[in-house]
């Protein structure tokens, strides 16, 4: 056993060591990756609308940003645009200054993918005012927000905080009679904000249609 | 004649059975059934909403998951009637795309209580009459509707009907039964403990397959793994809490369903309490298999053993290992050298397994979904790795000289080995190795990794005594180590030469760090090498000055550190996922397409690949995309999906651990007729995968002939 020198033992010490860092290393880093929920920072994105501009959360620091998960094949999407509640929350919002922004995440050839000739066809033809449409079919924004179905809805603070996720009302339906009973989140949630105040609630459960990843 | 006519139909109202017609939908047909098809006046029996789905399509649970709504009726009945709340049989998990579903396919029966008004009398009518609606989903989602009304008559003596008795019965047989025993919910920083104690759970937990929890709100993140475990007295579930659980203690109630190996499904309703969990709900791994027996252990061990020898002869070992025989050469006329630099080869190769061996079992402690091979999905040690390789093809060069501490680790492996070279090429050889790591052991690891820690370190450590054995044995063999060729100028050539092969496995690692961090990366790692070499160049300048060393050091230590970071923060470019096949008509995998394919009645070819993996891009280069291997896809109209691994992905790991693998290559072939997937050997031949694709696609004539009524 002449070769177990001192010199031989530090090495191996010192490989066992660092292999035991990168393990840590490996198992802290896999540990991270959640999506950010009501209070946190919202996650910065930048990602094509419709027209082809690249947008990003940065440029509308200062302004309260809606963002809408949208799908328009989806029927609890096409619920609320039918009975006109989400035109209305929109033009609502945009003629107070909010940014209003829908995404949509669907995968090419899933439900809802659409080109941005289509987007704007439809936000045309069912008389949308949002500022922007984003097409984020690599779906890294949509899984950055968590957003898990479509119609899903965050408001962003002018700092850039989240200060409301979930639905855009209180009655999950494909039904516009139920709709038309219903509270609306969004609504509730910027009044709040414009008043100093706090959206509540500032989290619900968002129903309608899986997000087609 | 009138009255009699009456009569006769009044006659066949009573005799009669209920009458209803199933509402046909797009995707469904739904109908309201009874126990009985006639009931006396103050009866209390069951009925049922019965929904019979066509193939891919699903409905929901009371707790829909992540997105979806359930069934419900809007009654119309008579005034006096009463109608009970659905009765909900055990759902499945239904996971769509990255979420994660709650409900039914195929056929759901949702029972609930009639209550027959007193005042009726025989003769009368009694009508189950409303509008149920359901929302039903495949990948895409349909609300659908329909007028239900189904006629019973009121008579002296009520009569069973047998048919629809015996669907409610099965339904309500399913319907989760309340737990006995204590049962508690413990709030952790970013997740829940459920445990119940109730020893019929601990008994089905003993041989089940697997255990979920399915919540009746929305607590918990639906689509994260659960780890269920289980002690003598019951059973518990580790989950992780969705942003809407509340932070603090709360009680949690749900489903916890336990699946048996048969296939058999238990249920039972859970309300948990904030508290500790009870005692004897834990300690064993629901779902890791029974204990290997002693002969099945060694079995695994010896395919091991097996697997880590054929290492040495794969792409990505080689360059590694013919550093390792130069050295071999040089110590050959001094056995006891010899024999120190064996051990300490096989020392550095049996840590570095375990080492692998125990980052994955953390990594599955974790949560995480993580196989052979995964060292490599982590960019910054692919970009380390890659200078790594290029530094050593420097030093093979002899651009620099390294006898003493600077860079002991890295340095003079083949001149005049040293017990650290020797230890320091074990290690090399094993992470290079352990990806390659195919054909013979692939469902070894696969099995031992749903073992306790234990073993699945013992499995790896003999993977790596495979490896090592055959340096071993030739340095404990002086004779055999003699019939190598005699030292001399033509080691220093030979020593140049091997550089190359070094500076290859640097561009392939590159070319894999590509699809992981994009060009950016890339472009890191050659401003690193670059950075690197400066810093090389420095030290063999400033030669023995301690202060010019330590500076050199520090140029070399950032060349390894600033792309290792760096490129920790860069993506892939989103087209990446597809680079790895290259092929125009493959398409991505998912589990959601597999599906649709299959409705279609399509042959479906998965390839589980990913850049790291040699034996995948052999079989790529040489089968999948040859000629005939297209020519026989667009033939029978195969549709190639690609699930590429080269990053992280949980959707594809678990796929993997459906087939008991824990890393790639795995070929599959369905069948037009549908059903289960053919798996193909890791190692492909284009005869291989003709016939099962012939295979896979005649099943669909013999199907269809077989389908044409007969008998009948």
């Amino acid at each position: 056993m002449t070769f177990v020198t001192r010199d031989r033992l530090l090495l191996g010490a010192g490989v066992t060591t660092a292999a035991l860092l990168t393990a840590a290393a490996v198992v802290s880093s896999t540990a991270a990756a959640h999506a950010a929920t009501v209070g946190d920072p919202a996650p910065a994105f930048s990602e094509h609308d419709s027209t082809g501009r690249l947008v990003s959360l940065e440029e509308f620091r200062g302004k309260t940003v809606v963002l809408e998960w949208t799908n328009d094949g989806c029927p609890y999407v096409r619920n609320q645009y039918a009975t006109g509640n989400m035109q209305k929350t929109q033009a609502a919002a945009v003629k107070d200054g909010v940014v209003w922004i829908s995404v949509i995440s669907s995968r090419p050839g899933a439900q809802g993918y659409v080109t941005g000739k289509r987007a704007d066809e439809l936000t045309a033809s069912r008389g949308a005012h949002p500022t922007h449409v984003l097409l984020d079919a690599d779906g890294s924004m949509g899984h950055a927000y968590g957003a898990k179905s479509t119609p899903d809805m965050f408001v962003i603070t002018p700092d850039g905080k989240i200060a409301y996720s979930g639905a855009i009302d209180s009655i999950e339906t494909t039904n516009p009679a139920e709709t038309a009973k219903a509270t609306n989140y969004v609504v509730a949630a910027l009044h709040a904000l414009k008043a100093g105040g706090k959206p509540d609630p500032a989290l619900t459960r968002s129903y309608g249609c899986g997000v087609k990843y | 004649m009138i009255r009699w006519c009456a009569a006769l139909l009044a006659s066949f109202l009573v005799a009669g059975a209920a009458m209803a017609d199933p509402v046909k939908t797009e995707h469904a047909t739904a109908e309201i059934i009874a126990e009985r098809s006639a009931v006396v006046p103050g009866d209390q029996f069951l009925g049922a909403l019965k929904l019979d789905m066509i193939d891919g399509w699903h409905v929901y649970w009371k707790n829909a998951g992540d997105s979806g709504e359930s069934p419900e009726i809007a009654w119309a009945t008579a005034d006096g009637v009463k109608t009970g709340a659905f009765s909900w049989p055990a759902p499945h998990a239904i996971p769509v795309a990255t979420l994660m579903n709650y409900g039914y396919e195929h056929q759901v029966v949702l029972p609930f209580e009639v209550t027959v008004p007193a005042d009726y009398k025989p003769g009368d009518k009694l009508e189950l009459k409303g509008q149920a609606r359901w929302l039903i989903c495949s990948d895409v989602c349909v609300p659908e509707q329909a007028q239900l009304d189904t006629v019973l008559s009121v008579a002296d003596t009520p009569a069973s009907n047998e048919a629809s008795s015996n669907l409610i019965a099965a339904a309500l047989a399913n319907v989760p039964k309340p737990a006995t025993g204590d049962q508690k919910v413990k709030r952790a920083p970013t997740g829940f403990a459920v445990g119940v104690a109730d020893p019929e759970m601990a008994l089905a937990a003993k041989t089940a397959t697997s255990i979920r929890f399915y919540p009746d709100g929305p607590e918990i993140e639906n689509a994260a793994p659960q780890k269920g475990y289980y002690g003598a007295d019951g059973v518990s579930i580790d989950m992780q809490a969705s942003d809407l659980a509340a932070k603090g203690d709360a009680p949690l109630s749900g489903a916890i369903i336990i699946e048996a190996k048969d296939g058999g499904r238990h249920a039972w309703d859970v309300k948990a309490t904030p508290g500790d969990l009870p005692a004897g709900v834990t300690g064993k791994t629901i779902g890791a298999g029974p204990a290997l027996g002693g002969l099945a252990l060694l079995g695994i061990l010896g395919a091991a053993f097996l697997g880590g020898l054929v290492l040495n002869l794969m792409p990505c070992v080689l360059p590694v290992l013919s550093i390792k025989a130069a050295g071999l050469v040089h110590t050959a006329h001094d056995p006891k050298e010899s024999r120190a630099h064996g051990v300490f080869y096989t020392a550095g190769v049996v840590i570095c397994f375990l080492a692998i061996g125990a980052i994955l079992v953390a990594l599955r402690a974790a949560g995480e979904q993580a196989g052979l091979g995964f060292q490599l999905q982590y960019p910054p040690l692919v970009a380390v790795f890659a200078l790594l390789m290029f530094a050593v093809g420097l030093n093979l060069l002899g651009v620099f000289e390294v006898g003493t501490s600077l860079m002991g680790m890295g340095g003079n492996l083949a001149e005049k080995e040293g017990a650290s070279g020797a230890f320091f090429t074990g290690l090399l050889a094993a992470f290079v190795g352990a990806p390659c790591v195919g054909p013979f052991m692939a469902p070894a690891v696969g099995v031992a990794l749903a073992q306790p820690a234990l073993v699945v370190l013992l499995v790896f450590a003999v993977i790596g005594l495979g490896l090592a054995a055959p340096f071993l044995v030739l340095s404990f063999t002086p004779a055999l180590a003699r019939l190598l060729p005699k030292p001399g100028k033509w080691m220093s050539t030979f020593r140049q030469v091997l550089a190359f092969p070094m500076f290859l496995t640097a561009v392939w690692l590159l070319w894999i760090l590509a699809a992981q961090a994009g060009s950016d990366g890339v472009i890191l790692v050659v401003g690193g090498a670059i950075i690197l070499s400066f810093g090389i160049w420095l030290a063999t300048k400033i030669g023995g000055k301690l202060v010019g060393r330590g500076v050199a050091a520090l140029i070399i230590l950032a060349g390894f550190v600033t792309p290792a970071v760096l490129s920790a923060g860069t993506t892939a470019p989103a087209e990446a996922g597809t680079m790895t096949t290259a092929e125009a008509d493959s398409q991505p995998w998912s589990p959601q397409l597999v599906a649709d394919l299959q409705a279609q009645k399509k042959v479906i070819f998965v390839d589980f690949t990913a850049r790291w993996c040699a034996t995948c891009q052999v079989n790529k280069r040489l089968v999948l995309e040859s000629s005939e291997v297209k020519k026989l896809f667009a033939e029978h109209n195969v549709a190639f999906l690609v699930a590429d691994w080269t990053n992280r992905d949980g959707v594809i790991a678990e796929a993997l651990a459906q087939y008991d693998r824990a890393g790639v290559p795995l070929y599959l072939v369905y069948p037009a007729s549908g059903g289960p997937a053919e798996v193909l050997p890791q190692i492909l031949s284009t005869g291989l995968v003709t016939k099962a694709v012939k295979e896979a696609a005649g099943t669909q004539t013999a199907q269809a002939s077989a389908a044409t009524p007969i008998n009948r």
